[in-house]
């Protein structure tokens, strides 16, 4: 019955003869092992190709879309992640095949005569892959991606004349956006693997005509491609799948912060099987007079690929063929080198701890603060999708509300070269003081903001102790306020009175009591002030008596002979926007001649902060998470 | 093989018995005309596919209509990027150009459009696109080591602007940071903000 329907079928279709002609290919000296790197690499393809599509089905490109859509892939669809991890693995697991093969074909002289059209084949192919692994890092529009993207397509407009219009074509006009997106798209999912598919045909075909290079031996036998080469075949590749699976779900696949323009990501590097070209161009200084930047990104290269154009051709002079194994080991041995050497110099920091002084160690560790950095922006984006959900302007348009992630920002920007913020979860140095001298414009320092406006922090800016007390490096040790009225108070005056142990019992209870009561002032939300009431009603009856002799000098209440820092909704968010809007008005340093180098974020005549930078600032500082509205 | 069994072959396949019509290629007026057809047929939706789309964006100006805030610079091209109370005359500090961008089909109001990094010197207003002139990364001014750094490949630059020599790793860059013209009305301050290729020693603006 089933013969019946197959010779049918058979007659109709020719399929038995197509099937004969497929797999009854001929294998002089049998199937072996190392024939199966082509297949290894068919077989990626082909899970690039079915993987892909799936992902095209969920994916979005678009400025607003992209990372949102790569988001819902990754971390919201079940098996997304898998799907997406195998997509990412198998790309790298193809650029490793690619040399192997290449380097099998080298060695077994199957690049010669008659098979120079298959070796042409076969480069071209490599171009494409390696292009659609360029084009596949941008789609994620994550930072990583579009940083290091931007360095490649920068390098595009290199070459002089055709240069600046080959860039425009390439990101779809002068700046990134939706356009580049879309044709890194265009490319990445029609375009290359549409030539990738033709030329693999060709590849193939040509494959088919002259056989496999080797030669029947009288110890083995020649066999034909099915069963056993086939069976080698599928074993090598289920075995590659098998790995791909393993390494997708051992270390699932990443997603950076969203792109940002204006938020320069300082780590950004390419694919790592791009980091020897990445290596390469810091070798080229200009230091000969001309454009070696132009050689080492793009005559070198193609140099190289020229060459191996035309090794079929060198190789019928005499030495010919030992001169290309050279060369080709040359180039491979120098790719290896570079790419190890860019991840040493990442690295310089974590392998040298002792070289703290040397430039190569700063920069090891500028770039893993930036990693850190951005894997915190990651980690709060994520949680802000979690909260929220992405709106339609895209996921930065969130990050932009959110007072923690912009918070971080701007005072990293505007804050951090005089103030540090050495809060636990997220940290940020404060000025390096590259010059130790008071008076040097370089010596900046400012009070650690961190809590500022909590118990804590009041406790401390009351404290004569050399390591967290006001005179220390958290509050007034780098300004002038360090032998300013305030610090000689709290020295002189408070601290020193208290002479026995119970007086200084009594006043660090006294300055518990006003810290609270200030901080009351704050209404800080991480603090819980109603189970702190009595401390808090101490602590204002100590303020309105003036036990600690702080009236005076600032208002409280009905006392207002103050000239110095308003003590009325100290810390409260509108008492921090005017302090960090104009320091020198009223209530704060009167005139400004009191205020050491704090400067006026926005007055008539400054704007360096927008109210809607300042809103985030305050609310950073107050630790108030909830997003501001537009 | 066809050639020689002919017969077999069209009984098969049903096709005409004048087999010499397959004698060359090009070998009739009707070969030509079908091979220029059948080029042209290929090359039609592809020259008005590169047309419309691939040159879509060399045909139109992705500059930024005009700028924002109501600022308007007194001279063409110019931004207005600060007042000059905003600037520190040691320390160089980081300025973002907002204006009106449009993204492809997307219109969209204040929007930052570069950033550049500005002090004063003496009576001048000193400022410098935030690109780097080697590979298009964006270099930060380092307060510890008083200079320009740019993360990707070791370049770095003097608070002048000038590339820093002498360190023990190289400096790829092939010039020194952009200046950008500046322009003073009252205390604002306007700049000519522009792009300009990278990896070339001359600063040519793209």
């Amino acid at each position: 019955m089933f013969r019946k329907l197959y010779s049918w079928f058979d007659s109709r279709t020719g399929i038995q003869a197509s099937l004969e002609e497929a797999l009854y290919e001929n294998i002089p000296g049998g199937a072996k092992w190392r024939y199966v790197s082509g297949s290894m690499l068919v077989f990626a393809f082909m899970t690039q190709l079915i993987t892909g599509l799936f992902l095209w089905m969920h994916y979005s490109p678009g400025s607003q879309n992209a990372w949102a859509s790569v988001y819902y892939i990754t971390f919201e669809m079940e098996g997304g992640n898998l799907l997406r991890g195998i997509h990412h693995v198998m790309a790298q697991a193809m650029v490793c095949l690619l040399p192997i093969h290449l380097l099998q074909v080298v060695i077994e002289k199957a690049y010669t005569k008659p098979r120079e059209f298959n070796w042409w084949l076969g480069l071209v192919l490599m171009k494409i892959t390696l292009a659609l692994g360029l084009t596949g890092y941008l789609l994620p529009w994550d930072q990583q991606g579009y940083w290091a993207t931007k360095v490649a397509t920068e390098l595009a407009a290199l070459p002089p004349l055709i240069g600046g219009l080959t860039q425009k074509l390439i990101v779809g006009g002068s700046d990134y956006g939706h356009f580049t997106l879309t044709r890194f798209f265009a490319l990445h999912a029609g375009v290359l693997p549409g030539l990738l598919i033709g030329f693999l045909v060709l590849h193939l075909a040509m494959f088919r005509k002259h056989g496999i290079t080797a030669h029947s031996s009288p110890h083995r036998p020649d066999q034909l491609f099915w069963p056993m080469q086939v069976l080698k075949d599928g074993i090598a590749c289920a075995l590659l799948f098998a790995v791909v699976v393993f390494a997708a779900i051992a270390e699932p696949v990443e997603l950076g912060p969203p792109a940002e323009p204006t938020e320069a990501f300082g780590a950004a590097r390419p694919e790592w099987y791009f980091l020897f070209l990445f290596q390469m161009l810091k070798y080229f200084d200009g230091s000969l007079g001309f454009n070696t930047e132009l050689v080492g990104a793009i005559v070198l290269p193609v140099v190289l690929i020229g060459f191996m154009f035309a090794m079929p051709l060198i190789a019928r002079k005499k030495f010919g063929h030992h001169l290309n194994v050279t060369v080709i080991v040359m180039i491979i041995s120098a790719v290896v080198y570079l790419t190890w050497e860019a991840k040493q110099e990442d690295n310089y920091y974590l392998n040298h701890p002792d070289d703290t002084q040397s430039e190569a160690y700063k920069r090891s560790k500028r770039f893993h603060e930036e990693v850190g950095r951005s894997e915190k922006e990651f980690e709060l984006i994520q949680q802000l999708v979690k909260d929220y959900g992405i709106p339609l302007e895209g996921p930065t348009a969130l990050q932009q509300r959110d007072p923690l992630t912009m918070g971080l920002r701007l005072f990293r920007r505007q804050c951090a070269s005089c103030h540090a913020y050495s809060h636990d979860e997220y940290a940020i140095a404060g000025p390096p003081n590259p010059d130790a001298r008071h008076d040097s414009p370089l010596n900046y320092g400012a009070p650690d903001l961190a809590h500022f406006g909590s118990v804590k922090w009041i406790q401390g800016l009351l404290s004569n102790d050399a390591v967290t007390g006001i005179r220390s490096e958290r509050y007034f040790g780098k300004t002038l306020h360090v032998s300013g009225e305030m610090a000689e108070h709290v020295h002189e005056t408070m601290w020193a009175s208290a002479e026995t142990a119970a007086d200084r019992q009594t006043l660090a209870t006294q300055i518990e009591q006003v810290a609270w009561a200030l901080s009351a002032e704050a209404q800080l939300p991480y603090l819980d002030y109603a189970a702190n009431q009595e401390k808090i009603e101490a602590g204002i009856a100590h303020l309105n008596d003036d036990t600690l002799g702080c009236i005076g000098c600032h208002n409280y209440g009905d006392n207002e002979d103050g000239y110095v820092i308003d003590l009325n909704g100290y810390a409260s968010a509108e008492w921090i926007t005017k302090m960090i809007s104009e320091p020198t008005q009223t209530g704060f340093y009167d005139g400004g001649s009191d205020n050491d180098r704090m400067p006026s974020f926005h007055t008539a005549a400054t704007k360096l902060l927008t109210p809607r930078e300042i809103e985030l600032l305050v609310r950073f500082l107050r630790e108030d998470r909830s997003l501001i509205d537009d | 093989m066809n050639e020689a069994k002919p017969e077999q072959h069209d009984s098969e396949t049903n096709l005409p018995h004048e087999t010499n019509e397959r004698r060359g290629f090009l070998g009739s007026a009707a070969g030509i005309t079908a091979a220029v057809l059948g080029g042209l047929l290929g090359v039609g939706p592809l020259a008005i596919g590169l047309y419309a789309t691939v040159m879509d964006p060399l045909r139109k100006k992705t500059t930024p209509q005009k700028v924002a805030g109501g600022a308007v610079g007194a001279k063409e091209g110019f931004y207005f990027v600060a007042q000059l109370g905003e600037l520190d005359s040691h320390v160089p500090r980081r300025f973002t150009i907002m204006a009106d961008k449009i993204d492809a089909w997307n219109f969209m109001k204040d929007q930052p459009i570069g950033s550049v990094y500005m002090r004063m010197q003496g009576e001048q207003v000193e400022c410098f696109h935030t690109t780097c002139p080697h590979a298009g990364c964006a270099v930060s001014y380092e307060l510890e080591s008083q200079a320009y750094q740019c993360p990707c490949h070791n370049s770095s630059f003097n608070v002048d602007g000038s590339k820093l020599e002498g360190g023990r790793s190289s400096n790829p860059s092939p010039r020194g940071l952009d200046a950008l013209e500046v322009y003073v009305q009252g205390t604002s301050v306007f700049v000519k903000y522009e792009d300009y290729f990278t990896g070339r020693h001359a600063k040519i603006a793209k």
